[in-house]
């Protein structure tokens, strides 16, 4: 069976519209590929940066995945949160990416949007935040019913990942 | 070196490197603290795990810089590219009262193609949760930090931290690999002009 290793860092955001953010990350892989070892999701940190516009997260990824198949490639699933000063989260985007298809060290950066509503929702989201958030999170990675939404641009997210694959060759599998 | 081993049941890889620069704009002197950590496939077959730079100051001119020059020099064995290592580096110096305090945390994973690698380690302190902590602390000398820095190379636990980013560590890792291509693992894209010859069919 084939395998892949992905190692490597969320490592940070940047281009967002305020600091204090955290990531709530998660890995989906189709019916084919089996998890053996590893964390598919998790939270990282709330980082604050004190001198720069960029907020380093430096959460670790290290998940090892079995794969009969290659559909379903795994993709990787951000959602940026910001936490204010009183302790309260508001959603800041979401975005997505897929891990990439070739062994070796990839810089990524994933871009990420966020959903906007009608006018007066915008009116108080400016006054007390908040935003509209997704009833289903498997919309954030699917193109099924994404014509119904209304979105704006948001900042980008990080990551740096390291990808080892394992008797891709013997398969005839090229990558 | 031991001679051509055709069915190897481990690779391992060796780092060397060292802890060359850092920068941080808010403080004057810096000792580090390095340490390599590992899943549980792995084993370290030579060098240092663990160990504490020398004591450093900022230069003064508009460069800004603590030199450490620090070497780093691990080999590892394993079976399983699960827990790759990674290097934790902690940074301590002292603040306006002479006392000592955590300045950063970091960690990366040492790369894994052979070659030269220059990584940038961003640093982060953790941060106090109310703004009185925040003071008692700076009056005491107290500032909070982690129990044990391998937490930085995990991910569980981390979703409650608040930490402040303040400052880079650079790091330069030779990587050297054996065995990793007999095992099967491809840790670079393949060349995809020539077609290998006895292939099985279909996966």
């Amino acid at each position: 069976m084939a395998e892949v290793h992905i190692i490597g860092q969320l490592v940070g955001a940047s281009e967002f519209p305020e600091h204090s953010l955290f990531c709530k990350w998660g890995i989906h892989a189709g019916g084919a590929w089996k998890l053996i070892a590893g964390l598919k999701e998790g939270q990282t940190q709330v980082d604050n940066p004190e001198n720069e516009e960029f907020a380093y997260w430096s959460h670790p990824i290290d998940v090892h995945y079995a794969a009969k198949g290659l559909q379903g490639w795994p993709r990787i699933h951000v959602q940026v949160w910001h936490q204010d000063s009183l302790g309260r989260s508001e959603l800041y985007g979401y975005g997505f990416v897929h891990v990439p298809t070739s062994p070796g060290t990839h810089k990524i950066e994933c871009v990420t949007w966020r959903p906007i509503g009608t006018m007066q929702e915008e009116l108080t989201q400016f006054f007390v935040g908040g935003c509209p958030q997704l009833k289903n999170a498997d919309l954030i990675y699917s193109g099924a019913d994404r014509y119904k939404l209304r979105t704006t641009a948001m900042g980008k997210v990080h990551l740096k990942l390291n990808l080892i694959f394992r008797n891709f060759d013997k398969y005839g599998v090229e990558c | 070196m031991t001679g051509v081993n055709p069915n190897p049941a481990v690779f391992l890889v060796m780092a060397n490197g060292q802890i060359k620069t850092a920068e941080f704009p808010d403080c004057d002197e810096l000792y580090c603290r390095f340490m390599f950590v590992h899943g549980q496939d792995w084993v370290v077959t030579s060098g240092l795990e663990e160990g504490i730079s020398q004591f450093t100051h900022k230069s003064h001119d508009e460069r800004q810089l603590f030199v450490w020059n620090f070497p780093l020099n691990v080999t590892y064995k394993s079976t399983n590219p699960y827990g790759w290592p990674q290097l934790v580096i902690s940074c301590y110096g002292p603040d306006a009262f002479g006392r000592e305090i955590v300045r950063g945390y970091g960690s990366v994973h040492i790369p894994i193609t052979p070659g030269k690698h220059e990584l940038d380690i961003p640093m982060y302190v953790p941060v106090s949760t109310s703004r009185f902590q925040k003071f008692t602390s700076w009056f005491m000398g107290r500032r909070p930090e982690f129990v044990d820095p391998k937490v930085v190379s995990q991910g569980e636990g981390r979703d409650v931290t608040r930490v402040r980013s303040q400052g880079h560590v650079k790091v330069c890792l030779n990587i050297v690999t054996r065995d990793m291509k007999k095992l099967g693992y491809d840790v670079t894209p393949s060349d995809v002009t020539s077609v290998p010859v006895g292939v099985n069919a279909g996966i």
